[in-house]
């Protein structure tokens, strides 16, 4: 390029600038950022969850005639209150079994090196994203008559005709255990490695045998980070849907399920929102009793709140009092556990190593059987397969109902993952940034589509977006997935944001910046791993989503999980295999060049010195 | 609670790095000795290895002329103070001071005496109730400090303990720390990488360099005589100058240095022919106009290369041959040398030691 064609360009570019003065004027206003920044995730939350709810809890006794009938049906009736029950129940025994497991494997994660720490994580990760829907699948193919338990034990001899396994609340457990145990694991990790491990060390120095540090010292400061991940676990399971409907029997109705069946087949829509709004109070009772404990946005965001600066609240003073109550209990189970203990302590973990191995294997080895029975030759899923054959893959590959819905999901989880994290990182500037009263609440009312259950937020847009018209349109469905993926992207943007430099941009400007220049130029280049990784997160949401999916889909074509779904209510083949192995290798590929452009881009952005 | 502490050759590998060597020592009951030397020396590991944290590859260690080496961390009645404290977050200051205690199963009649004296020992009574996060760093020290004494150990081990603090609150605690040591005769084994601390604070310094032990000495000694060239530059301000023995007459010689010829030095065991650097402390040396001043002394000539005031002394840079010497003068009066003059240094035989 010759220099006089540059120097037009220039004085363009000059002019251009000039026009960009009025809107660098109005963007000094602190208030107008804020304003701007806030405006697409307000509009989002209250237009497609505040309005619905409340639509819902207005249905749920027939608006103005101010009837609570439904409400006393559900308690008069012994079938529902024992549905509410057991629901509690099973989330309890699934929330005390996954923290259980989980916590000698975060434990170990805090302690060892980087390269083990992404061997690990590896293999806590890959299940974490799979969908639900699949890991379901690989336990009924684990669980079933002709499953791999049972034909492993008719193998060995030990039973002779195959035990019933799935269809059990044992199935329900074992299932939602093993999705709910990668989340316990990340969640308790996330808040231990911030304990100073000197602390245990000086416990010991002061006299304290290795069971006591753990029991008075390291146990009560991972505390906060075991309840967070409980409450989670615990939600979460309570609105859960997949798992329960699949893997249990006619007995194991949980919640979820009871309100599916009253809006999709008895119709019965009031008597359904009143349910939905019980489930939406027992979730809020829940949340407000672990406020007690913990400040609630830790939940869901470890990293914003410093443990230690936290002086103890309510709840806590109220275990202490327990505490010392038992303490003659606690001294007798030291003094035991150290006795037993003693022998078997080596300095480099092997016990716990081993454990973590076992729970690896119990993570990965559902995928692992569905994988290999994707290339079985039989028409019938039996384990292990008769022979090797690509015939559904082959099958898979000339599907085009599949196709289809491959192509129509990738659509939607692009367009969910787009508008999703545009929306979502502008209310982490502005609850980042900006300076106001409340901010706090407005942070969890932000994160809120995660602590409604998805069954809830489900029937609230159905009603609604019917209401709307929207029903059936792909607008309607995106933005019921734009609305469970805002949350991630707004933790996973608001982390980042907290620790941005944000000398930086005073910086930029002193060097001549605009402020939308410094955007474009400073913040959003720095941003970008964490937009990559909200990104990600957003577009996986809305590829695994089934429910909401379920409701809002109308005519379209079937989403990749609700085509799956109905594959397998009807008929059980190795070609959901095939699927499920070509879904889980696309997310593995995704998060391992997530996570390689993350490391380059942190390697080379890394401030510190060479040398 | 005065108890003597031994290390026998101890040795400490990581893979191939060799990060202490040859470790010997021995620390007299009641006696306050300082670890001293740069960041990356190995006196950190040496203190973990005391404390049980880590193992040494060889050697052995004695508390009371017991082996400790094979004993857990938890059975070696070991005090200590950590660098950034590691006070238990979820425990009040009480519950912190207790916990010595309370993990040895002692009676609560028992715990509530002990507490109570190790907080007015360090002046803290009134905070038992409180948490960790609610105090200054200064208050959180003096916690760390009572915890560590509450359960009277065989010895306090204190690892870089006034690193965090500021100015004058470290000043204070340094202070603090020697009036508790003296009022429980403590022995103490105590790590820093400031000289100042090491000087004022302890009976005898070992100062570590690359793993080893290089000198151990009392304060004065230390300073006035370092026996090698690491000590005397690690411990206060020294001029070290290339030189050459020519002759040795009891004890004392003749040196050529800065192509001068015979200075009188003292030797630590060099031979005549041998090389090695003459050490001398800035403070020791005078400074005059040329032509002034009696020739009694050692002296050089030469230049002043640059005067830096610095309030109750000034420091001059002088240029002698090759060599640029550093020299400190109190003020008290005197005329003030600008850069550029002429001078003759001039130092006592005695102040002069040549040193490998």
């Amino acid at each position: 390029m010759s220099v006089a064609s540059i120097n037009p360009a220039r004085s363009m570019l000059q002019r251009a600038a000039k026009g960009g003065v009025g809107m660098d004027k109005i963007l000094e206003s602190g208030r107008v950022r804020g304003f701007i920044t806030s405006l697409p995730l307000m509009t989002l939350l209250v237009g497609f969850l505040v309005i619905p709810l409340t639509y819902i809890v207005w249905g749920s006794f027939e608006g103005s005639q101010l009837s609570f009938g439904h409400y006393s049906r559900i308690f008069a009736s012994g079938t529902n209150l024992n549905i509410l029950l057991y629901t509690l129940r099973i989330g309890l025994i699934v929330t005390i079994f996954s923290l259980a497991i989980a916590y000698p494997v975060a434990y170990l994660l805090t302690k060892i090196g980087s390269r083990s720490f992404t061997a690990i994580s590896i293999f806590v990760l890959v299940p974490l994203f799979t969908a639900f829907l699949i890991r379901t699948y690989a336990w009924m193919l684990i669980l079933g008559r002709e499953g791999v338990i049972n034909n492993t034990l008719i193998w060995l001899g030990i039973i002779s005709a195959p035990l019933q396994l799935l269809n059990t609340t044992f199935a329900v457990i074992v299932g939602m255990t093993h999705v709910f145990i990668p989340m316990a694991i990340f969640t308790m990790y996330s808040s231990m490695v911030r304990i100073d491990y000197e602390v245990t060390r000086a416990a010991q120095i002061l006299g304290a045998t290795p069971v006591q540090s753990f029991l008075r010292i390291y146990f009560p400061m991972s505390l906060p980070g075991v309840f967070s991940a409980g409450i989670l676990i615990f939600i979460s399971a309570l609105g859960f849907y997949i798992t329960p409907a699949m893997l249990g029997g006619p007995g194991d109705t949980m919640i979820s399920i009871l309100i599916v069946s009253q809006m999709t087949t008895l119709l019965n829509f009031e008597l359904g929102y009143a349910t939905a709004v019980v489930l939406l109070l027992v979730t809020i009772g829940i949340l407000f009793v672990a406020s007690l404990f913990i400040p609630l946005e830790m939940i869901w965001s470890s990293s914003d709140s410093n443990l230690s600066d936290v002086s103890p609240r309510a709840g806590a003073r109220f275990f202490r009092t327990v505490k010392s109550a038992l303490n003659p209990i606690l001294v007798l189970a030291e003094t035991v556990a150290h006795a037993t203990t003693k022998p078997l302590l080596t300095r480099n973990g092997r016990w716990l190593w081993g454990y973590t191995i076992i729970i690896l294997v119990f993570l990965t080895a559902p995928l692992v059987v569905v994988f290999i029975i994707s290339f079985s030759s039989s028409p019938f899923v039996v384990f292990p397969p008769p022979g090797f054959s690509l015939r559904w893959w082959e099958k898979l590959a000339s599907a085009t109902d599949w196709q289809q819905s491959f192509l129509f999901s990738l659509q939607l989880g692009t367009a969910a993952s787009v508008i999703a994290t545009t929306v979502g990182t502008m209310g982490a500037f502005w609850l980042v940034r900006t300076k106001f009263v409340f901010k706090k609440a407005l942070f969890l009312f932000s994160l809120s589509p995660l602590m409604v259950p998805v069954v809830i937020v489900a029937t609230s847009l159905y009603v609604f977006e019917a209401r709307l018209q929207l029903l059936g349109s792909f607008f309607g469905l995106t933005m019921g997935h734009v609305l469970l993926a805002v949350p991630y992207v707004i933790v996973v943007m608001a982390a980042a944001l907290r620790n941005f430099d944000q000398s930086l941009e005073p910086a930029a400007a002193v060097h001549g910046a605009r402020p939308l220049q410094v955007l474009r130029f400073i913040t959003l280049p720095i941003l970008k791993p964490a937009l990559v990784t909200a990104g990600l997160l957003a577009f996986l949401t809305s590829f695994d989503e089934l429910l909401v999916s379920v409701f809002l889909l109308g005519r379209q074509t079937p989403t990749l999980p609700i085509k799956f779904w109905g594959d397998i209510r009807y008929q059980i083949d190795p070609l959901l295999s095939a699927a499920s192995t070509f879904i889980v290798f696309l997310v593995a590929v995704f998060i391992v060049t997530a996570q390689v452009m993350r490391n380059r881009h942190n390697a080379r952005t890394s401030t510190r010195v060479v040398g | 609670m005065s108890t003597s502490l031994e290390m026998k050759n101890i040795q400490k590998f990581y893979g191939p790095l060799h990060v202490v060597k040859d470790f010997d020592l021995h620390v007299q009951p009641g006696e306050f000795l300082t670890f001293l030397g740069p960041s990356g020396s190995g006196k950190t590991t040496a203190l973990k290895m005391i404390a049980g944290f880590e193992t040494p590859s060889s050697g052995d260690i004695y508390l009371d002329r017991r082996s400790i080496v094979d004993l857990p961390s938890y059975e070696r009645r070991i005090g200590m103070v950590f660098q950034n404290y590691a006070l238990f977050p979820h425990m009040t200051v009480g519950e912190n001071v207790a916990f010595p205690l309370t993990v040895r199963k002692a009676t609560q009649s028992d715990i509530l005496e002990k507490v109570g004296r190790a907080l007015s020992l360090v002046k803290m009574d009134q905070y038992v109730g409180r948490y960790p996060n609610q105090l200054s760093g200064g208050q959180q020290q003096r916690i760390a400090l009572a915890r560590a004494i509450v359960f009277n150990p065989s010895i306090l081990l204190m690892d870089e303990p006034l690193g965090a603090l500021d100015r004058n609150l470290r000043d204070h605690m340094k202070m603090e720390i020697m009036r508790i040591q003296k009022e429980l005769n403590m022995t103490v084994v105590f790590v820093t990488h400031d000289q100042d601390e090491a000087l004022t604070m302890s009976d005898r310094i070992a100062v570590i360099d690359e793993g080893r032990v290089v000198q151990v000495d009392d304060s004065k000694s230390l300073y006035r005589k370092p026996t090698n060239r690491f000590v005397a530059s690690f411990v206060g301000e020294s001029n070290l100058i290339p030189c050459r023995v020519e002759c040795v007459e009891n004890g004392r010689a003749n040196i050529i240095v800065a192509g001068v010829q015979s200075r009188v030095a003292q030797l630590s065991g060099q031979a005549s022919g041998d090389a090695g650097w003459l050490f001398i402390r800035p403070e020791h040396i005078d400074i005059c106009p040329q032509g002034q001043g009696s020739h009694v002394h050692n002296s050089l000539e030469g230049v002043i290369e640059k005067t830096l005031f610095l309030g109750e002394m000034t420091r001059y840079l002088v240029r002698c041959g090759g060599e640029t010497i550093t020299v400190k003068q109190q003020n008290r009066g005197q005329a003030h040398l600008p850069g550029g003059t002429p001078v003759t240094i001039r130092w006592m035989p005695q102040d002069c030691t040549v040193l490998n």
